[in-house]
């Protein structure tokens, strides 16, 4: 392919020539192939990485200020299909961050309004919006529609987009108990935190629970401390970048060594400034330890 | 005497010191934060037993839960 960016995307362009039908599942369409030309440009995406995209399904937890840009940022590059969770309506005070909705949403689910607008921007994309709260109790439910679709040998993620220590650790749990890669961000006042896991391609990276025990007293929230619109831009960014990459398997992954997977890193709003850190495992950990078997034969016996 | 850095600053410890110690002494409570040693994070249950050594470089943050 020629060096030259301009001649290259002539020569990828005139390359392709098939019908204009819908994709297949092994070519992209004329009117794809352009909408996604940027994207297919890369050597590391091609035609073969954007239909890794499209076939691949993101479940995003959350539809406030992460979320509502992750899912555009995800649905517009061409991801297949898209879970869309949360019980919050749009308030007058999300609005000068969560800049997918107006101040006609004010009242509405988050998830409902997120669709219908997704809808409107990426219609190729499928979206499934739940109005209800991410749990214990309902993740099963809500994650059943991912499962059914990794089990089919498809690209999957879960992407946690919450604004709360204890439903990040119900999505870190069901995450790796479904055995589900999980790309978390978080954001208050001038910090950000961000990491990825997944028991099955990197279990030497443990889980947000080995990082940050249940038990961890936790203060900081948007809603308490305060934040600026793009430093949760930044977040959200990072975090549909490091999705996509994980789409893409661009992380160059093996026993010892991962780029993405098992990383940890901080964002200092003030400083502008990333410190990136290595996962441990904690071998002890509640979650994503070595569970302890019992059969019916383990329980003492009544004498 | 063993020099450490913590978020940045120095710290010297005069005897061996664990990391659990280092924190209680900066009074923090064990439960608020997380430590990255060395630029590896350090899980809660490791830090009675891991002795500070010299140069280490300890971070300790508290989690973000917000978004």
């Amino acid at each position: 392919m020629s060096k030259n960016p301009l001649l290259a995307h002539a020569e990828v362009l005139c390359g392709h020539i098939h019908s204009d039908n819908e994709h297949c599942g092994h070519t992209l369409s004329d009117a794809d192939f352009i909408r996604y030309s940027r994207q297919v440009l890369l050597p590391e995406v091609g035609e073969a990485g954007q239909l890794q995209l499209v076939d691949a399904s993101v479940v995003i937890i959350g539809l406030g200020g992460l979320g509502q840009l992750a899912a555009q940022y995800l649905a517009c590059a061409g991801i297949g299909r898209l879970t869309l969770i949360d019980m919050d309506k749009v308030e007058v005070s999300n609005l000068p961050r969560q800049l997918l909705f107006n101040d006609a949403d004010i009242g509405l689910n988050k998830a409902r309004v997120a669709k219908q607008k997704l809808n409107g921007i990426a219609p190729h994309c499928t979206v499934t919006a739940y109005e209800t709260a991410f749990n214990a109790a309902t993740s099963a439910y809500h994650l059943a529609d991912i499962l059914q679709i990794k089990q089919q040998g498809k690209r999957v993620l879960v992407l946690d987009c919450t604004d709360n220590f204890a439903t990040r650790q119900a999505i870190n749990r069901s995450c790796i108990e479904a055995a589900l890669p999980l790309v978390s961000a978080s954001i208050a006042a001038f910090s950000g935190q961000l990491f990825a896991v997944d028991q099955m391609q990197f279990p030497s990276g443990g889980c947000y629970h080995c990082i940050f025990p249940a038990q961890t007293r936790v203060s900081q929230s948007c809603s308490t401390q305060g934040v600026l619109g793009p430093s949760v831009g930044v977040m959200a960014s990072m975090q549909s970048l490091v999705a996509m990459k994980l789409l893409l398997n661009m992380d160059r992954c093996d026993e010892s060594k991962s780029a993405l997977l098992g990383r940890f890193w901080r964002f200092d709003a003030k400083s502008l400034s990333w410190t990136a850190a290595i996962l441990t495992r904690d071998p002890h950990c509640d979650v994503c330890g070595p569970k302890e078997v019992h059969s019916s034969s383990d329980k003492p016996s009544k004498l | 005497m063993i020099l450490i850095h913590i978020n940045n600053v120095p710290q010297p410890l005069t005897e061996p010191t664990s990391l659990a110690a280092v924190i209680l002494a900066q009074d923090i409570a064990l439960d608020s934060v997380a430590i990255v040693l060395n630029a590896e994070v350090v899980p809660r249950n490791c830090w009675q037993s891991i002795l500070c050594q010299h140069e280490d470089k300890l971070e300790l943050f508290s989690a973000v839960a917000g978004g």
